[in-house]
């Protein structure tokens, strides 16, 4: 019975490992990339300069969103946080004059202008494409972000179960054994950060609770809008009065609502029926004032700025929940612990992406004829290559791009996420025409290249290249670009190393003598 | 791999398939919704936290019905376990929500 189990749980573990592995692997590296999102919209502004008072951010808004949709049905402001500088805007026009998708944003420096220059989603974009992905919609890329989470927590706790000897595995990384060091590669990064990854899947399960699993909500609530109530605070709005009344100073509000929280920050205000008798205005606390990600609401009137009501949902399992997305986004970690999520965020990507290549290393030896492998072979390892060699140099693309592109270039923005997709399947078509093993080698010394790349592009490009930031100590700058270069420099390490494999392959038999030779020496 | 002692057909695997999947799913959104009106009707708990506690458990409940499905020896004895379970959960959920309404 113990073997049949553990036999079942192996093959579940390989075959849900490789469909859902490629997909794993981008949400992972995205997602890992998230956890600087801010640093990253910093560096891909590199026009914006300084921190941003939530106060006067707040004004700032207002003032800029007078002027596009005075008599707009809502108003929505994302403030900046300590990590960031600019402000997010969104508004629903009014219903007599709708207006365009895509022109009801707007990005804001700390006095409330429209930038205008180098438009570009910055972070955010790594950060929503880890659940949302990108030209599909959004409903559709959740579903299959969901499934891909809930198979990888299936697949690590049959991962446990598989592994017998998980805690020797736990110092074991033997390196140029081929097979072996995969296999050792995805045990230690797997079980290393065995916690974080449970917690992460768990949590990110848990982030779209209410979409993978609706009937714990419905069985209690016939429409959902009654429990979203409960939980959030927030009345249905008002119908708007039709009497113009100019809407209560932001600044003071933003103040009163941050001193009710103990001086934290407010983070989102959304405001209904702005410049109306009826207008509404929710102040939010930032996620990153405290581990639970749900914060508090302080509601005011939106002519006189009195304040009608607060709200904070307590109970175990709301707090629970609150503090299970706290934990999956991380916004209220300082540095030290931000560089520990972002350190675990990669080795998950490697563990899937080992994960991956493991798969093609140990059939590879069982193949009938090893230089002529069948079609589903050949297909699993040009996805590999595409999957990790490609995304890896989407995202140097994506850097690039922000640097390369004309800054008033229509739709910025967007072309710049192209370039992204593009790259990603140049490398994928790259690696489809060229001998798999050369294509590993040429795709990742590609990546390394573009990783590279972005450092000195930023340097001939902008005034905050690494040495300046370096002289004014701009910490985000530095760091931003020297992590480029440890990237290059591992994708650099990787290309060579697998080009070496290359050789070693092709020498065949005399260079196993050799090795067992070199066996006998480090012994 | 070994090669297995047992030959595993491909009409097991196609039982065991769909009831890792989606009579798993079908199964553990019952057991949600019941755990969530025996919360709040049965012990008193506030309607949004029952419902919160049980969206929680039903991740947990998924994943280790997915690997029981895989782990147990006889796919009809699952399915049998599936279906009885099932039917238990959805009548019980049936009385439930016929003795006390939604909000």
């Amino acid at each position: 019975m113990r073997d049949t189990l553990r036999q079942s749980m192996a093959l579940f573990h390989t075959w849900s490992g490789l469909l859902l592995g490629w997909l794993l692997f981008a949400m992972f590296a995205t997602g890992t990339a998230a956890y600087f999102q801010d640093e990253i919209t910093r560096w891909m502004q590199p026009e914006v300069a300084g921190d941003a008072n939530p106060a006067l951010a707040a004004q700032g808004a207002v003032r800029f969103l007078n002027t596009v949709a005075p008599d707009g049905q809502s108003w929505y402001i994302t403030l900046p946080n300590s990590r960031s500088a600019t402000t997010q805007v969104y508004w629903q026009p009014s219903a007599s004059k709708p207006a365009p998708r895509g022109e009801t944003s707007a990005v804001l420096d700390r006095d409330g202008n429209r930038i205008t220059t180098r438009e570009t989603r910055g972070g955010f974009f790594l950060y929503r494409f880890h659940f949302d992905l990108h030209y599909m919609p959004v409903l559709w890329a959740r579903y299959l972000v969901g499934i891909a989470a809930m198979f990888m927590l299936v697949a690590i706790i049959s991962g446990v179960i598989t592994h017998k000897k998980i805690f020797a595995d736990f110092f074991m990384l033997r390196f140029g054994k081929g097979q072996r060091s995969w296999l050792d590669a995805h045990n230690v990064t797997a079980v290393l950060a065995l916690p974080f990854h449970l917690m992460i899947t768990f949590t990110g399960l848990v982030t779209l609770a209410s979409m993978y699993m609706p009937w714990g909500i419905a069985a209690n609530y016939a429409a959902p809008t009654a429990f979203y109530e409960a939980v959030f605070g927030r009345a249905v709005a008002a119908e708007p009065t039709g009497k113009r009344v100019p809407l209560a100073d932001l600044g003071p509000l933003v103040s009163a609502a941050s001193n009710r929280w103990n001086g934290q920050r407010v983070g989102y205000i959304s405001i209904a029926n702005p410049n109306d008798a009826a207008a509404r205005i929710d102040m939010t606390r930032s996620p990153e004032a405290s581990f639970g990600a749900r914060g508090e609401t302080a509601s005011f009137d939106g002519a006189t700025g009195r304040l009608i009501g607060a709200h904070d949902a307590n109970g175990a399992a709301l707090a629970t929940e609150s503090v299970m997305i706290g934990l999956h986004t991380g916004r209220f970690a300082k540095w030290g612990l931000r560089w520990l999520y972002f350190l675990s965020g990669l080795g998950g990507t490697i563990m899937v992406g080992s994960g991956l290549v493991l798969w093609t290393v140990k059939r590879r030896a069982r193949l009938p004829d090893p230089s002529r492998p069948h079609l589903g072979f050949r297909m699993v390892e040009r996805l590999n290559i595409a999957a990790i060699a490609g995304l890896a140099t989407g995202i140097a693309v994506y850097f690039l791009a922000n640097r390369l592109l004309p800054l008033d270039m229509a739709s910025r923005a967007e072309r710049e996420i192209d370039s992204l997709f593009l790259a990603w399947l140049g490398i994928g078509l790259w690696g489809m025409i060229r001998p798999a093993r050369r294509a590993w080698t040429e795709t990742l010394a590609i990546a390394g290249a573009c990783f590279a790349a972005v450092p000195v592009i930023n340097a001939l490009t902008t005034s905050r290249g690494l040495l300046p930031s370096l002289l004014a100590g701009d910490w985000t700058f530095v760091a931003f670009d020297l992590v480029m270069l440890v990237l290059a420099a591992g994708f650099a390490m990787a290309a060579v190393r697998s080009a070496k494999v290359r050789t070693k392959a092709n020498a065949g038999q005399g260079s196993r003598t050799r090795r067992a030779a070199q066996k006998v020496t480090s012994a | 791999m070994k090669p297995r002692s047992g030959t595993i057909g491909r009409g097991e695997i196609a039982a065991r398939l769909l009831a890792a999947i989606p009579g798993n799913y079908l199964l553990t959104s019952l057991a949600t919704a019941c755990l969530a009106r025996l919360l709040w009707q049965g012990l008193g708990v506030d309607p949004a936290n029952a419902s919160v506690a049980a969206t929680l458990t039903s991740f947990l409940l998924f994943a280790v019905l997915a690997l029981v499905a895989f782990g147990v020896r006889s796919a009809g004895r699952l399915w049998l376990w599936l279906a009885g379970s099932g039917l238990l959960l959805g009548a019980g959920l049936w009385i439930s929500l016929m003795a006390g309404a939604r909000l």
